[in-house]
């Protein structure tokens, strides 16, 4: 071999060594920024709109009803601080007492706040519910998100899956419902992301209710062996079809994906209806479903990312009391999903971190409005419902309080920057330059 | 005088005559003209009302309900993948047993006719020689595909997505 071939030859062989390592399943180069800090992370949308004064506050009626010596604590598992011990009124009903009276047993042995990093005094960008969950998701402000649309700018879904290179069933979306555009945050339209690299999706109080067992309970179990040719017909058909990029309307996964999931739903059926679904101590609300079947997509497919949300709070609009209920049932099923993750999926236990944050605040002042107890509700349009905090917890992460109601530290848009530094692509995920220029990690906030 | 009668009878009767012409019948019609599809014209997506209403008919060979309908998008939509979503529905229905489908041996006696008219079904339109040569072999070839798996595929495919 001449010099000439030989130096040829060795640089080829020199750069594919260098950079055979970094080019992912997806065909993608990327460069790796960081290390992982965790294999998975769980985000909890704890949405709806929730007052400072009624969660890390502490303050119960005392502020919201003026009921003097009404302060404590209905977050336990969150949160510490000890719980009201006037009027009462968040619990479940117990014969024979005033509803309500009866507050939810702690889960956790330590709260949140005491075993991981809080952030009690952060600043949500926006007063309002779809615009707030798009900055969770996206990390962007979203001045300009419309709704019944998806997000404008890239969700953490498809930086993952673009620059870390997951798979579709690695990254979940758990919606609580088909309203509010809440369906379409599983991806954007970004034309440098969008669906080719979306998350996988159910609106679980949809898809596993009544009616979706009637339209998918019994549908046949199709062997390998009969899918194999159905896949292969349909393959040659949608080649022949060649729809272009901004053709494509739905996330896709591989044809083994695609019978995973149809199999996973088949099991949910089969367990709702032996009454077999894993379910927090109290489950009787809307956002407790929703919890439990993003417990049993954890338990199936062990994602990378999973995000669910939930919003019983934004009763609030009318209802004191029911707002009350439903904060301390979210902080009940928040408290039971992580206490699932570590009894239940070996897997992810103790290799998994749990990010908990609300998507906006409510207002300080009241609306007019009584409820049962005679007590007035709140809407979110206001500079309190820019007030919201954030708990991290799991795997390597400190104990740390940053901030204080004085001094806020962080913006809801840190929370994509900061799942990024997690899974170690925080640097394509900045340099892309579709995040608010004021986010950064959580890590780099302490 | 007599004359004069005679002569303006006469008169009468030409002009009568000339005046009136022979009936003609004139016919208007149409010829018989299959219009069907073109594949790179479909560019607009259904919308998932469309797609499950035309599904269902096209099955069932009869509407579905509105209650129906309006359930099944609501399913639908509350999957993310939605070749996911329209898999199971199709399984669904198929395991209703009342499709109007033909059988898996009329299939085979005659597979060019069935692929033909299966690409009218779902397509509206007539394969291509390429397209009805690939199916041709590959069903000739493989003795467990059957007609469900056939109109699995069409039904989930992308081109029936679009009109």
């Amino acid at each position: 071999m001449n010099r000439k071939k030989f130096i040829t030859k060795s640089g080829i062989a020199l750069g594919g060594g260098i950079l055979a390592p970094y080019i992912l399943p997806s065909g993608r180069l990327f460069a790796k920024s960081g290390s992982q800090k965790a294999d998975h992370v769980v985000l909890v949308m704890f949405a709806g709109g929730v007052r400072q004064q009624e969660s890390i506050l502490g303050r119960y009626l005392e502020d919201s009803q003026g009921v003097f010596g009404a302060a404590g604590n209905i977050m336990p598992n969150l949160f510490e601080g000890d719980a009201p011990t006037k009027k009462i009124a968040y619990g479940t009903d117990v014969p024979g007492m005033p509803d309500g009276s009866e507050p939810i047993p702690k889960l956790l042995s330590q709260s949140m706040e005491k075993s991981g990093l809080l952030f009690p005094e952060v600043k949500a960008q926006s007063a309002g519910h779809y615009v707030g969950l798009n900055t969770l998701l996206t990390g962007n402000v979203g001045y300009s998100q419309g709704l019944k649309v998806r997000p404008a700018y890239p969700t953490i879904f498809e930086y993952l899956r673009k620059h870390a290179g997951f798979k579709a069933t690695d990254t979940w979306f758990i919606a609580n419902g088909i309203g509010n555009s809440t369906p379409l945050l599983n991806s954007s339209n970004h034309k440098d992301y969008g669906l080719n690299y979306g998350a996988n999706m159910f609106a679980a109080p949809v898809t596993f209710s009544s009616y979706g067992k009637e339209i998918l309970g019994n549908s046949k179990t199709y062997s390998r062996t009969d899918l194999e040719p159905m896949y292969f017909m349909k393959n040659f058909l949608d080649q022949s079809f060649a729809l272009t990029k901004d053709q494509i309307t739905s996330i896709s996964n591989t044809d083994e994906e695609k019978t995973r999931i149809k199999d996973f739903i088949k099991s949910v059926f089969e367990k709702q209806q032996a009454g077999q679904l894993a379910a927090p101590p109290v489950s009787n609300s809307g956002d407790a479903k929703n919890v439990m079947y993003a417990a049993e997509v954890l338990r199936e497919f062990k994602p990378k990312m999973l995000a669910v949300n939930i919003s019983g709070v934004d009763s609030c609009h009318s209802n004191f009391t029911g707002y009350l209920k439903s904060l301390h049932r979210a902080d009940h099923i928040t408290g039971w999903l992580w206490q699932y993750i570590q009894n239940n999926i070996p897997e992810m236990s103790g290799n998994t971190i749990m990010i908990v944050a609300p998507e906006c605040g409510r207002n300080e002042t009241p609306n007019p409005i009584l409820d049962q107890n005679d007590w007035v509700s709140y809407d979110h349009s206001d500079a309190n419902a820019h007030r919201v905090w954030s708990v991290m917890l799991g795997k390597g992460v400190p104990n740390l309080r940053i901030g204080a109601a004085t001094q806020p530290v962080g913006r809801l848009t840190d929370i994509t920057p900061t799942i990024a530094d997690i899974f170690g692509i925080l640097d394509p995920v900045t340099n892309a330059g579709l995040i608010d220029p004021l986010a950064k990690s959580l890590y780099n906030r302490i | 005088m007599h004359n004069l009668n005679k002569f303006l009878g006469m008169i009468l009767f030409i002009c009568l005559y000339g005046s009136c012409k022979k009936q003609q019948h004139i016919g208007f019609g149409l010829e018989n003209a299959n219009v069907y599809e073109d594949k790179s014209r479909k560019t607009k997506k259904k919308n998932d009302a469309e797609y499950i209403s035309i599904l269902y008919t096209n099955l069932y060979q009869s509407p579905i309900s509105p209650n129906q309908l309006y359930k099944t998008q609501n399913v639908l939509y509350s999957i993310g993948d939605q070749d996911v979503a329209s898999e199971m529905l199709l399984s669904n229905y198929f395991n209703t047993g009342s499709i109007q489908m033909p059988t898996n041996i009329l299939m085979r006696q005659d597979i060019e006719s069935f692929v033909t008219n299966t690409y009218k079904r779902f397509y509206l339109r007539y394969p291509s020689e390429g397209e009805k040569a690939f199916f041709k072999q590959y069903i000739t070839k493989n003795s467990a595909v059957s007609v469900e798996m056939v109109y699995t595929a069409f039904a989930t495919s992308d081109e029936y997505q679009y009109y």
